[in-house]
């Protein structure tokens, strides 16, 4: 149990120090641990997910805060959220009094030049992933077909060339049509 | 004005954070509503700048951004003052959801509802590359590199590898530069 707490501290501050590109980015390390312990089912992750949009506050904290408590509880929520912002308030805090020098740094560029497209890349692995859970396998027990859900992600696809991106839209919607289709289907 | 203490700042991100839904880009309206109309302790620059230091940080934007507005204002206790207020209201609300999870999940509409905000997160990665892509695709290097790590992913390698072996690449890439320019 002492080993599953240093663990899970150990997880989330690795989460902490290596997500670039916000939220979403912190996915594939997510998806990760799913696949090390067995703290938490795929499903589980992906209910995870689903919640952690829809309450408030950033979505990589709320994830984070919600996996450590599916695995350890209350204490669990605790630790995983800390470890997660301890190494940003030591990175952040530091980079702010050298603000000036570390923009123009060129290995820091360089670094960035490299570390975009990585994040990029593992960004959408977890989109290509999703979508291959989601819509071409669904092997999630939802009680929906398929083409439902490609008619859906091919419907908010269109949508973002109408709407601005407040992530907010998009999950509204689409809720909305899974309760829909629920429903229907119930008739 | 309202006097900047630790006790107001805590306050200033409590809501921020209580208001803060589907994270990402959308901290920046909050902020510039929240710190600079209604507060005035930050310029109107600043909370774009803070955003783009923020996106080359390593954690989660809106954490990072309230981690620098905090250091600003107070140093090191308004940090504290920012992330605990910011993180509070997240966390509460995650706690009690996850609490009720089971209740939660026995709702009729819920499996719906779940179903359609997670295909909506496949758009909303869509939306988070779209951003990304133009600044971090510029040249053949960067396209290569990005679908090598791509078929990296799909063999399961950790992303904390891919990124620590992105790091050392890029440092390394400077320094043959710079010997090359010597």
């Amino acid at each position: 149990m002492f080993n599953t707490y240093l663990l899970l501290f150990f997880e989330f501050f690795k989460i902490g120090l290596f997500t670039f590109g916000g939220g979403y980015a912190s996915l594939p390390f997510l998806y990760h641990i799913c696949d090390m312990y067995n703290w938490f089912s795929h499903e589980e992750l992906t209910q995870l997910i689903a919640i952690s949009g829809i309450t408030p506050g950033p979505i990589g904290l709320n994830m984070a805060t919600f996996a450590g408590f599916q695995t350890l509880g209350l204490k669990g929520a605790l630790i995983s959220s800390i470890a997660l912002i301890i190494p940003m308030m030591i990175i952040t805090s530091q980079v702010f009094r050298l603000y000036k020098k570390f923009s123009e740094n060129s290995y820091v560029k360089s670094v960035l030049y490299v570390l975009r497209p990585t994040s990029c890349a593992l960004i959408l692995g977890v989109g290509i992933k999703l979508f291959y859970n989601l819509v071409l396998l669904n092997k999630l027990s939802f009680n929906c077909i398929d083409y439902k859900a490609l008619f859906l992600v091919l419907f908010l696809f269109v949508l973002t060339f109408k709407l601005k991106r407040d992530p907010i839209i998009y999950m509204a919607i689409a809720g909305a049509f899974g309760i829909l289709f629920q429903f229907v289907k119930i008739l | 004005m309202e006097k900047i203490n630790s006790f107001n700042i805590f306050k200033a991100f409590f809501k921020i954070g209580l208001i803060l839904l589907g994270g990402g880009y959308v901290i920046i309206p909050i902020m510039k509503q929240e710190l600079l109309e209604k507060r005035h302790w930050l310029e109107d620059d600043e909370v774009c700048d803070y955003y783009c230091v923020s996106q080359c940080l390593p954690g989660i934007i809106a954490v990072n951004m309230s981690i620098l507005v905090g250091y600003k204002l107070r140093k090191f206790k308004g940090m504290l003052a920012a992330v605990f207020g910011m993180g509070l209201s997240p966390f509460v609300s995650i706690v009690i959801v996850a609490n009720l999870l089971s209740k939660i999940m026995s709702i009729s509409f819920i499996d719906g509802l779940f179903w359609g905000v997670n295909l909506s997160v496949i758009v909303l990665i869509y939306l988070t590359l779209k951003e990304m892509w133009l600044k971090s695709i510029v040249d053949i290097f960067s396209f290569f590199w990005f679908m090598l790590i791509l078929l990296l992913t799909v063999f399961k390698v950790s992303p904390v590898v891919l990124i620590l072996v992105s790091i050392a690449l890029g440092l390394f890439l400077e320094k043959v530069k710079r010997i090359k320019n010597v």
